[in-house]
């Protein structure tokens, strides 16, 4: 029991790389270069009006790029269910959308309160929310598993009563 | 950019102008410039929605139809009234007073885009289950939303339904009938269209899609209603007897027409206003709105009665179609012939090339570097979107400057601050 409190309050991360783009992901955050564009935004706890914002800005950003409509789909979904989840779950964050030449890197983070098991959250249905998300239409548990199947790689690190951090990179 | 030349149905006077840049902010597409204090449309970009002659006060951005007068260049005359032409008048003049009017205008018959509604909403529910790989199919009855998927979504080309407008087919019917009945040849009949919009001006003037020649020209519902105004008492003394198909009007009021399509197996979704079209159609590329099988898209305020051509107000004028739906006994229009024309294939239309407006450059690293400049640009704009420079917002502005449009002196709120601290100095 006391072991298990404690693992709680311990960083715990979650890693998806989708199968052939291993190589490209590392070599990625390997090379560290500066972004080309980058949007940043403030998403405000339970604010479903705002939330969405981002992903739309984001879009528009990208089809004044000529960023192919799939490829720009996929983008939208996850920027926006990333949204949606800062938005829902959290006391309001930040969304940092980082564009580089071959690819989109997006971060969202939060000011907590943290998730205490990240293989859970990522488990199709299950959800957290609280009676107000889901009287908005929200909270089905499909969040983190559809930005999962629309990303090449997602990242999530966290922690009970720590910031959570997501980043998605989708290559174009 | 390209060779093309559009046309489109209206005309700006520019001794009217005062550059005010009101159509500037109006503007979906961003088409509208002022420079050197008058306004100007990029015609690649427009869409014809109207927007810019709703809100002009100067009597500057002038709609265009055809004079009455081009009918008597042809032998057989025949009108094909709008919907939305019916909820124009007052309760006192019935719907058979107002068609009987139009006919006395020197034409030799008048039909109605009503009499084959009934027809349209059973085809759509064909189309819907024959391409259940699309979803949702997208209506193209309105010309303005069908531009504006050229130009703004071009991924949801595909999911347009990709058949002729009522309008278009009825057309194609008649030329067909009245060239047999008669003995005449095609050329020798003049149809013409009565419509709500300048977006279906510019269609009969610039069909896209359309594999044949269709109408012979097209007059605003204004100008019509303007002249029958004072047959209309004469003939109400007088009432006439006259097949109208009220249970068709729906075909001028979005929710409606979106009310008839759904049925068990069919969902579907209204949608009117220009900026509630752009938001759904947005939705509808991520893939959001695939629940429905079919959404009614109309650029103007409750569908065809809000078109910038009406007289009445499109509450008022969607009131009174309500009542006529209600209340009205209708003929049946035999569409048998139609059907087999349908099944042939006759009706379908051209795939649409896209014609894209949102990218900088072809070329993503172009395109990158531009976005930069324009960001940079961006920075030493004050941030106002007032439009002073004739640019809808400091975003536009400063891509103008990039495409090497507009200049950063341009900027009224910026040259105010330099010669205030010039003084300072």
């Amino acid at each position: 029991m006391q072991d298990s409190a404690v693992a709680e309050f311990e960083m715990s991360e979650y890693w998806y790389i989708k199968p052939n783009f291993e190589e490209k992901v590392r070599d990625f955050f390997a090379q560290k270069r500066e972004p080309e564009v980058v949007l940043e935004l403030d998403i405000p706890g339970k604010d479903f009006n705002i939330a969405g914002k981002g992903s739309s800005e984001l879009k528009n950003l990208l089809k004044r790029l000529g960023v192919d409509s799939e490829i720009l789909r996929r983008i939208a979904v996850a920027g926006y269910e990333a949204e949606i989840n800062v938005a829902a779950h959290s006391q309001g964050g930040k969304m940092i959308s980082n564009v580089f030449d071959n690819l989109i890197y997006m971060q969202f983070m939060d000011n907590g309160p943290g998730i205490s098991n990240i293989q859970q959250a990522m488990t199709p249905g299950f959800s957290t929310a609280d009676d107000l998300v889901r009287e908005l239409g929200f909270g089905a548990g499909l969040g983190l598993p559809n930005i999962q199947k629309n990303s090449d790689a997602l990242h999530i690190t966290s922690a009970l009563n720590s910031p959570t951090l997501v980043e998605i990179i989708i290559f174009f | 950019m390209t060779e093309t030349k559009y046309f489109h149905a209206l005309q700006i006077l520019a001794d009217n102008c005062t550059g005010c840049t009101a159509c500037v902010r109006v503007c979906p597409t961003e088409a509208i410039r002022v420079r050197d204090h008058k306004a100007n449309i990029d015609p690649y970009r427009c869409v014809d929605c109207g927007n810019c002659v709703n809100v002009c006060r100067f009597h500057a951005i002038i709609p265009l139809s055809d004079p009455l007068e081009i009918i008597h260049k042809f032998k057989y005359k025949l009108a094909i009234i709008s919907s939305s032409f019916f909820g124009q008048f007052t309760e006192d003049i019935s719907y058979q007073v107002a068609k009987q009017a139009v006919l006395n205008l020197g034409f030799d018959q008048v039909a109605e885009e009503a009499a084959v509604t009934d027809f349209m909403i059973n085809i759509i529910r064909d189309y819907i289950r024959k391409n259940r790989d699309k979803r949702p199919i997208l209506s193209s009855n309105c010309p303005s939303v069908v531009r504006l998927i050229q130009l703004k979504y071009p991924s949801l080309l595909p999911n347009l339904f990709h058949q002729e407008a009522p309008m278009s087919i009825l057309t194609r019917y008649f030329r067909d009938k009245i060239s047999k009945e008669y003995g005449l040849e095609e050329k020798e009949i003049g149809i013409f269209l009565i419509v709500p919009c300048i977006a279906h001006v510019t269609a009969v003037h610039q069909p896209e899609g359309a594999y044949k020649h269709l109408q012979d020209g097209a007059f605003s519902i204004g100008m019509i209603y303007g002249k029958i105004r004072d047959s209309l008492k004469e003939l109400q003394n007088n009432p006439p007897s006259i097949e109208t198909y009220p249970q068709g009007l729906t075909w001028a009021l979005s929710g409606v027409q979106a009310e008839l399509v759904d049925c068990e197996d069919i969902r579907t979704l209204s949608v009117n206003g220009v900026e509630n079209v752009m938001e759904i159609l947005s939705r509808v590329e991520d893939h959001y709105l695939d629940q429905y099988d079919y959404i009614v898209l109309r650029t103007c305020t409750n569908g065809c009665v809000g078109g910038c051509l009406n007289v009445e107000n499109p509450f008022v004028a969607m009131s009174r179609i309500k009542k006529m739906i209600k209340e009205g006994q209708g003929s049946d229009f035999d569409t048998s012939e139609l059907y087999e024309l349908y099944q042939k294939g006759e009706f379908a239309v051209v795939p649409l090339a896209p014609r894209p407006i949102m990218e900088l450059d072809k070329d993503i690293k172009k395109a990158i570097q531009k976005m930069k400049q324009i960001n940079e640009i961006l920075t030493m704009l004050p941030g106002l979107d007032c439009s002073a420079c004739g640019s809808p917002t400091c975003y536009a502005l400063a891509e103008d400057i990039v495409l090497g449009k507009a200049s950063i002196d341009d900027c009224v709120v910026l040259l105010r601050r330099h010669s205030k601290d010039s003084e300072e100095e």
